[in-house]
């Protein structure tokens, strides 16, 4: 079953996500592909992440299809104009990529060539509306194309931004041009992650919890005062410090599994989003945890 | 305005090594603002100057230096100081720079700053910038905020996920321009509106550059 039927079908649904490396050494990729087969129903392939130069996502995809594993590319808007987005995008469904991530992308401010020119000529909304139309027949100019696409597109959503409202206006937008599905920053308040689908649930969009494993008390703490959109609640890193060095990263994995369960068991969400960052080898025993495997 | 800033003086002073006796062209309008361009100015640079043993034949602050018929005559009365000259310092924008360069095609010509953006002047001497000129302004979708210009992403539906407390990914200091358009746009009560609205792709052929506009015949004629 592909990852848009699994959605389609009212499955619980799981993605994970690979990183490509910065070189041209893919054995610790296969390796990571290899190990999340068959347990997840697709894999992000991330886009130069946090503006970090590395191995292009498309690339990753394609290994990923190699290997039997049905890939997610992601798309920021941050290194190509329009022409190479929809270029990018043509070669990808050619390729045997179904499913887009499309997103703004992290500023060039944050990565590892800081004096690169950003380029933003379009940005997550418009280039939902683009992946639309390419699935119509039209490029953004409206040519018409020798062969369309039929991507299942997706966005992103921060369901603890602050302040919020601004954020559900886009959120709203994303839908509105084209957005099958969501995948979240990460969550870790699931009674908060309960009212923003209590919103999300009026439009018809299926939506991927994201989450993160805790590795440590002081992890949670840098995601708390560093990085925009987490909100790790102090109940969480009170388990990981009572738990001790030692035992953190097994409460982490283990809290991971209880986020799972508990949105599978209630019903709160269509699925996760779980974003190991280095941990990729782990997900299989989260799943474990979580009763999925 | 054009926001201008003197050039740090060292490498001023490595630019215009080979020229002994300079005539120092400055502002009346936003160089004089900034301070870059202002009568003040030109008596500094020509004191700082001379104390590095140049000579300094005179000096002259326009009313605009960006207007290059205007210029011209009013630069008339400076021929003798302009002949005994062998580089014309020019302390105003870059615009204002060409102009000299466009009056005196046999004389060499250099800035004595540098030309940073299009600022709205906050307090004394304080400057920031809200407009890019982009060509095709959106004002109007966006509660009178220009995310081309104060959102770093120049984003156009509303703010990214690295959005912080009100603040922007990229710096603390910087108010999230999409927040900003958010409350403005609530306290107009045109919140649906701004939900409403997808904004466009932007068409940057409007700002292809060099750009060139011509009211003549009160007809508006671009060039493309
Ligand atoms: S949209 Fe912004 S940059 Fe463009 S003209 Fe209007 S204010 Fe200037
Ligand atoms: S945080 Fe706001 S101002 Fe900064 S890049 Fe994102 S949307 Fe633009």
């Amino acid at each position: 079953m592909s990852f848009r039927e699994a959605l389609e079908s009212e499955k619980f649904v799981v993605t994970a996500e690979v990183g490509p490396p910065k070189g041209t050494d893919i054995d610790e990729m296969i390796h990571h592909i290899e190990l999340l087969k068959g347990k997840v129903d697709a894999v992000n392939f991330t886009d130069n992440q946090s503006a970090v130069m590395r191995m292009n996502s498309l690339a990753g995809c394609k290994i990923a299809l190699e290997h039997g594993v049905e890939p997610i590319l992601q798309m920021t808007c941050r290194d190509r104009n329009r022409i190479g987005l929809q270029s990018d995008l043509l070669g990808a469904y050619a390729l045997g990529v179904k499913n887009v991530l499309c997103m703004t992308g992290d500023h060039v401010s944050a990565g590892d060539h800081k004096g690169a020119k950003s380029v933003y000529d379009l940005e997550s909304v418009q280039l939902l509306r683009v992946v639309d139309a390419l699935n119509n027949g039209k490029d953004m100019s409206g040519n018409d194309l020798k062969g369309s696409t039929d991507f299942f597109q997706g966005a992103v959503v921060t369901p603890e931004a602050n302040p919020l409202e601004p954020q559900l206006i886009k959120f709203e937008k994303k839908v509105k041009a084209g957005a099958r599905f969501f995948q979240t920053q990460a969550i870790y308040d699931i009674e908060k992650f309960r009212e923003f689908m209590n919103h999300a649930r009026k439009f018809p969009v299926k939506i991927l919890a994201g989450l993160v494993v805790l590795k440590s008390a002081g992890m949670a703490k840098f995601l708390n005062n560093f990085v925009p959109g987490i909100v790790v609640p102090e109940e969480l890193i009170e388990e990981l410090k009572a738990a001790g060095k030692e035992k953190a990263l097994d409460t982490g994995l283990d809290i991971c599994a209880r986020h799972i369960k508990q949105l599978k068991e209630e019903g709160i969400c269509d699925g996760v989003h779980i974003m190991a960052i280095g941990m990729e080898d782990r997900v299989p025993e989260i799943l474990e945890r979580a009763g999925l495997l | 305005m054009i926001i201008t800033k003197k050039k740090d003086f060292k490498e001023l002073m490595g630019n215009i090594r080979n020229y002994r006796s300079f005539f120092l062209i400055g502002c009346s309008e936003c160089a004089s603002l900034c301070g870059t361009g202002n009568e003040e100015a030109i008596r500094d640079m020509t004191e700082a100057l001379k104390a590095e043993g140049k000579e300094v034949t005179g000096g002259f602050v326009p009313k605009t230096g960006c207007q290059v018929l205007g210029t011209k005559k009013e630069l008339k009365a400076f021929k003798d100081e302009l002949g005994r000259t062998d580089c014309i310092l020019v302390m105003s924008c870059g615009a204002g720079t060409q102009t000299a360069v466009e009056l005196f095609e046999d004389k060499a010509v250099y800035p004595a700053n540098d030309s940073l953006f299009l600022g709205n002047m906050t307090r004394f001497q304080m400057f920031d910038e809200r407009c890019s000129l982009c060509g095709q302004c959106i004002l109007d979708k966006t509660g009178g905020i220009c995310p081309v210009t104060t959102c770093p992403k120049g984003l156009l539906n509303g703010p990214c996920g690295g959005m912080q407390d009100g603040h922007c990914e990229v710096s603390p200091d910087i108010p999230c321009a999409w927040v900003r358009i958010y409350e403005r746009m609530k306290k107009l009560d045109k919140l649906q509106e701004l939900c409403e609205t997808v904004v466009e792709a932007k068409d940057w052929s409007q700002g292809q550059k060099p750009r060139a506009l011509s009211t003549r015949e009160k007809k508006e004629k671009t060039r493309s």
